[in-house]
């Protein structure tokens, strides 16, 4: 079998168990907040890994996820909550609007003007604050009144609200990260990482430097714009400043550097984490703490942590696994009463403790060759490119 | 890349203090309130007139709700959590709701809807607590009745400026606007300003582009309802400047040049939080003063230190001093309040709107489960549309199905005067020997 | 005419602040290839500084400058060596700085509540007091502050231009190790520039401090004109960074008294648009540091 069917099979898989959740809820009578932490997991799992196509895969910098999120929120707002659009026609609307803004942007700084890595970068930034100055001056859009979604009909099948969202995001999901997986195991892929590693040096190789970074950036901006639609019923309450701000942006950048720029689970496992932490830590009346954790965090991850935990556990797996499960185990059986959102929290952590410690460290524990010198710290990705 | 024993043990403190922080976290899973709050026992005695000294007994009522702690919009929310704190101690001390003592699960909503929403779901389906109450901010409001609704939860809330929107049969609110604050806000400036006798001919008007604001000033997009604007227009008075700003704006300088160049008598602020302030410095500093100002809905501390802000108007719907203050519980509770506020570091300790709101807040909670007998959510909807409540802050309020809940407008106009705000209108609700001073030829 | 002159003559003001605001982020971006975000909330703690020391000790806020400008330059140059011990590139140091502004803020909301904070009246005279040439009004915290933004950005333009520090910095920019190779310690000379810029920073918080009311939310309002102003100017770019602010401030007031308020941060961004697709470099190309 090859490892492009195991892989394709595991989404299969994946997709079915998660599919069942709501009903597998119900029936154990766990609390439904389950579905909606899960959804809400969803939801940073399609900005982070969109993301990280453009980001991580090319080098290229952006600022901008706000942009393309925003755009989805509000093109589906307008024409549900300003034009009574069915649901399920406008979601794709928002998906393409976002890709088109994507698009012109692509055309204006990649073809017209070279611009460097960190123009580039300041660019999307500049590009989310026009579009919520643009937001609040027209009254089309929202002019300042904001828009209401609450009470926005949702088509039988789908079910009710809470079950709706889970369906939805999670087909968005999963078509979002099978998305970077297709993109990260092609030829595209290929060439966004040749890209990222020297420009110049791609396009004399032959590669389609400005069409393989359009197609990441439209990648990007489609799913951010189709799960901004879909979240726009979560808000509730559409207004500028609730959509525009640094919250999606920044939380995108943590959760792909937490879980690896390099691979596409790499986001993946950085979303899960982090909402989890976030979500337990807010629960427990933490919040204020959680902001703290979340700023240490930052600066102990760009420290320590070069390749993501993603890799560190794809490589040290036999310890990750145990870890994860032996605590998950654990925690369940100790604390019968406690959600089993925390049991994973405790789960997760241990696991992402013992994915920093560093590879020197980590050598000598596991008795490889001892006295490694301490710069030969080849990390487990640059020895899966040189496999290739 | 070196790896120097140093950043080791950088990272394992690092590690050390993550693993402490979940750890901090455990055993709280079924969620209790913030550290500072001592609910499930009954104080020692600070309480002077409690008659019912028994002890609350039996497992604790949970109410559960989420405030902006953090975030854009804690400057307010931080003054509805110690007043939550504060009613939930003195009902405690005063033998808890239905006999048994109350427990309230708060949690940060960080200023975000739909952080809000996500949390109240978790608070009814994850922790299953037996009651809630509302957030502060209109967003989260919003995003969190839809929640309770959902689960046909008692929905009492306060400060949600949209009142249109709000549709649920068991939403209660205790922002006391009426549902059309765009038409008896305005009005009720107006009349007052008509009653001195010398009401202004020109009026100029900045507003916030804030939802709540834009509402006030121009009514309800898409109808021809009211509006600050509108209803000035009606009464013959020329509005010689309508200008919106941006919630963000921190350049006041250029707005305050515009006022200065329309000049009008009265100018309608329609902001929020330090927008006034931030705007009279801005003005003071061109040498301009309008004749009169009104601000809606202000930071009522920042403005008295504010120069120039001397006779600027406000909303409110209690003040403390006479009349309000003839009710000694009244002057008790605030007491309590004033306390709490300063403990937790607010600079303005005294209590008007926003206290008073959330107060009622939880008073139509409690009344509800008192009044109906028990917990179950559509006896106290029930209840409440059938009985009203009795509040300690805003009378008698009775709710209108009619009119989605609402009831008339409670609002007082009042007015900074020597250093102090002071409520002059209407007549039987001034403060004693106070009356508003307003005359376009200053 | 008249309004549209205060506007204009309001907007280059506030300009000045906005290039103080903008300083450090440009030359530590420009010249040390570190994105630092952390110093917003530089401005926002200095700001608090001021205000309480101004309020504990009943001191005039600008006196207070005295104490918290070298403070903050030593955090800034302690702060560089950190980033030395632990050699990050551009990316890594924008997270990191990250990280530290939300500590920084967080602990800031806990020290001081979430509530407004204002310097009173008594003690603060300069938020209301201008200068005016016939009716057009100059307010004097904004007149000190504008000429700080000056005095410095010059300042630092004709030290980064004609003295062998300046010279050292630039070739630290350009080429680390060659400069190395010639004599220049680079570690020594980042943690010198760093401190410099921590202490603009810092000194735009003291005229923070004087002219606003202070929350701790304020600080993340700030990026889109800090980051407007440092684009346009050009990174490591003083004086750049200064006209820059003066643009911005301009277009703002000028936008706000002709279309509206809501109209000035449209007309900023697309200026903003405008210079980076046309003058990616900055306004001023010649001189940036980089």
């Amino acid at each position: 079998m090859t490892s492009r069917s195991r892989t394709l099979i595991g989404f299969a898989v994946v997709a079915v168990v998660l599919g069942f959740f709501p009903a597998l809820q119900e029936a154990l009578e766990l609390p439904r907040f389950y579905v909606i932490f899960l959804f809400t997991v969803f939801f940073w799992i399609v900005q982070a890994s969109s993301w990280n196509i453009l980001t991580g895969f090319s080098g290229y910098f952006s600022f901008g996820q706000g942009a393309w999120f925003g755009i989805g929120v509000y093109t589906f707002a307008v024409l549900v909550g300003k034009h009574e659009w069915p649901l399920l026609a406008a979601l794709p609307v928002a998906g393409l609007f976002a890709c088109v803004a994507g698009l012109l942007l692509g055309v204006v700084v990649f073809r017209l003007r070279r611009l460097s890595g960190e123009i580039f970068a300041l660019t999307t930034l500049a590009v989310a604050f026009v579009l919520a100055a643009l937001a609040r001056l027209m009254p089309a859009i929202d002019g300042g009144t904001g828009i209401f979604m609450t009470g926005t009909p949702i088509p039988e099948f789908l079910g009710e609200y809470t079950t709706a969202m889970y369906r939805m995001t999670l087909v968005i999901a999963l078509l979002t990260v099978m998305a970077a997986y297709l993109i990260h195991d092609s030829r595209l892929g290929w060439g966004l990482f040749a890209i990222r590693d020297d420009e110049a040096v791609a396009g004399g190789l032959g590669v389609p430097v400005f069409r393989y970074k359009m197609t990441a950036l439209a990648t990007n901006a489609f799913f951010a714009g189709l799960m901004g639609g879909v979240w726009s019923l979560q808000l509730g309450f559409v207004t500028v400043d609730d959509v525009f701000n640094i919250r999606v942006p920044l939380f995108v950048i943590l959760m792909s550097v937490l879980g690896g720029l390099r691979h596409w689970m790499g986001p993946v496992v950085g979303a899960v984490i982090i909402t989890t932490l976030a979500d337990r830590l807010n629960s427990a009346g933490l919040a204020d703490v959680s902001q703290i954790i979340i700023g240490l965090l930052l600066v102990v991850l760009a420290l320590a942590v070069r390749e993501g935990v993603y890799l560190r556990m794809r490589d040290r797996w036999v310890t990750a696994g145990s870890v994860f499960f032996g605590v998950l185990v654990l925690t369940i059986i100790i604390n019968l009463n406690s959600s089993l959102i925390s049991d994973f929290a405790y789960a997760m952590v241990a696991t992402t403790v013992a994915m920093l410690v560093p590879e020197g460290v980590w050598r000598r524990i596991r008795g490889g060759p001892s006295g490694d010198s301490k710069d030969s710290d080849t990390s487990p990705e640059e020895r899966a490119e040189a496999r290739l | 890349m070196k790896a120097p024993r140093r950043r080791r043990y950088l990272i394992l403190i690092t590690v050390l203090a993550l693993i402490a922080a979940a750890c901090g976290g455990d055993g709280t899973t079924e969620t209790t309130a913030p550290p500072d709050t001592e609910t499930t026992a009954p104080s020692d005695g600070e309480t002077t007139t409690s008659e019912e000294m028994e002890e609350p007994s039996g497992e604790p009522i949970r109410i559960g709700g989420t405030l902006a702690l953090t975030g854009v919009l804690a400057a307010t929310g931080i003054i509805h959590e110690a007043v939550g704190e504060v009613f939930v101690e003195r009902l405690n001390e005063q033998g808890g709701l239905l006999g048994r003592p109350v427990e309230w699960v708060l949690l940060d909503d960080e200023s975000v809807p739909d952080q809000s929403a996500a949390a109240y779901e978790r608070l009814i389906t994850e922790d299953e607590v037996d009651l809630v109450i509302g957030p502060y901010g209109t967003g989260n409001i919003t995003s969190a009745m839809a929640v309770a609704e959902r689960y046909g939860y008692v929905f009492p809330h306060h400060t949600a400026s949209l009142t249109y929107a709000y549709n649920y049969a068991c939403h209660f609110s205790s922002w006391s606007t009426g549902l059309h604050p765009n038409i008896t806000n305005p009005n009720l400036i107006y009349d007052a300003l008509e009653s001195t006798g010398t009401p202004p001919e020109t009026i100029g008007f900045v507003v916030n582009e804030f939802p709540g604001t834009m509402f006030i000033a121009y009514g309800q997009d898409g109808t021809d309802e009211g509006g600050a604007v509108a209803l000035a227009e009606d009464r013959g008075w020329d509005v010689v400047l309508d200008l919106t700003f941006p919630t963000a704006t921190s350049d006041w300088a250029p707005i305050a040049a515009q006022i200065r160049d329309a000049d009008p008598d009265f100018l309608y602020i329609a902001g929020l939080g330090v927008n006034a302030s931030q705007l009279i410095t801005a003005m003071q500093a061109i040498d301009y003063s309008p004749a009169g100002m009104f601000s809606q809905w202000p930071a009522p501390g920042p403005l008295l230190q504010t120069e120039g802000a001397d006779g600027i108007m406000s909303v409110t719907v209690f003040e403390e001093h006479p009349p309000f203050t003839d009710d000694p519980e009244a002057v008790e509770v605030s007491a309590l309040i004033n306390q709490a506020l300063a403990d937790a570091g607010i600079p303005y300790t005294k209590v008007e709107t926003q206290a008073a709101a959330s107060w009622t807040a939880w008073e139509y909670l409690q009344q509800a489960a008192e009044g109906a007998g028990s917990l179950d959510q559509e006896a106290m909807c029930d209840w409440l549309l059938e009985n009203g409540v009795d509040t300690l802050y805003q009378g008698h309020i009775d709710f209108r199905p009619d009119e989605q809940n609402y009831f008339e407008d409670l609002s007082k106009l009042k007015q900074i005067q020597d250093g102090d705000w002071w409520v002059v209108y209407p007549e039987e609700f001034a403060a004693p020997d106070r009356s508003l001073i307003f005359s376009p030829d200053e | 005419m008249e309004l549209i002159s205060q506007g204009i003559v309001s907007g280059v003001l506030i300009g000045g602040l906005y290039a103080l605001m903008s300083l450090g982020l440009s030359l530590s971006w420009g010249a040390l290839k570190i994105i630092n975000l952390a110093h917003f909330s530089f401005i926002l703690l200095s700001a608090y500084l001021v205000y309480q020391m101004s309020v504990s000790y009943s001191l005039d806020p600008l006196l207070t400058a005295l104490i918290v400008v070298p403070l903050f330059f030593v955090v800034g140059a302690a702060m560089q060596v950190f980033f030395h011990k632990v050699q990050v590139d551009e990316f890594k140091s924008l997270i990191i700085t990250f990280g530290i502004f939300i500590i920084l803020q967080s602990l800031i909301r806990t020290i001081w509540s979430a509530d407004f904070r204002r310097i009173g009246s008594e003690l603060n005279p300069y938020e209301t007091q201008s200068i005016f040439v016939g009716r057009i009004a100059l307010p004097v915290s904004q007149l000190i502050a504008f000429g700080a933004a000056v005095l410095i950005a010059v300042g630092m333009s004709l030290l980064l231009s004609r003295t062998y520090f300046g010279k050292a910095v630039r070739a630290v920019a350009q080429d680390r190790d060659m400069a190395r190779a010639f004599g220049v310690d680079p570690r020594r000379v980042a943690v010198i520039l760093s401190g410099l810029t921590t202490a603009f920073s810092a000194l735009a918080g003291v005229f923070i401090a004087v002219g606003q009311t202070i929350f701790p939310g304020l600080a993340v309002g700030w990026f889109g004109v800090v980051f407007s102003v440092v684009i346009l100017g050009g990174l490591g770019n003083t004086l750049g960074t200064l006209t820059a602010g003066v643009v911005v401030g301009v277009a703002n007031g000028a936008a706000s008294v002709t279309w509206g308020p809501l109209a000035a941060p449209l007309v900023t961004f697309l200026i903003l648009i405008a210079a980076l697709l046309f003058r990616p470099d900055g306004l001023l190309t010649k001189r940036s540091v980089a």
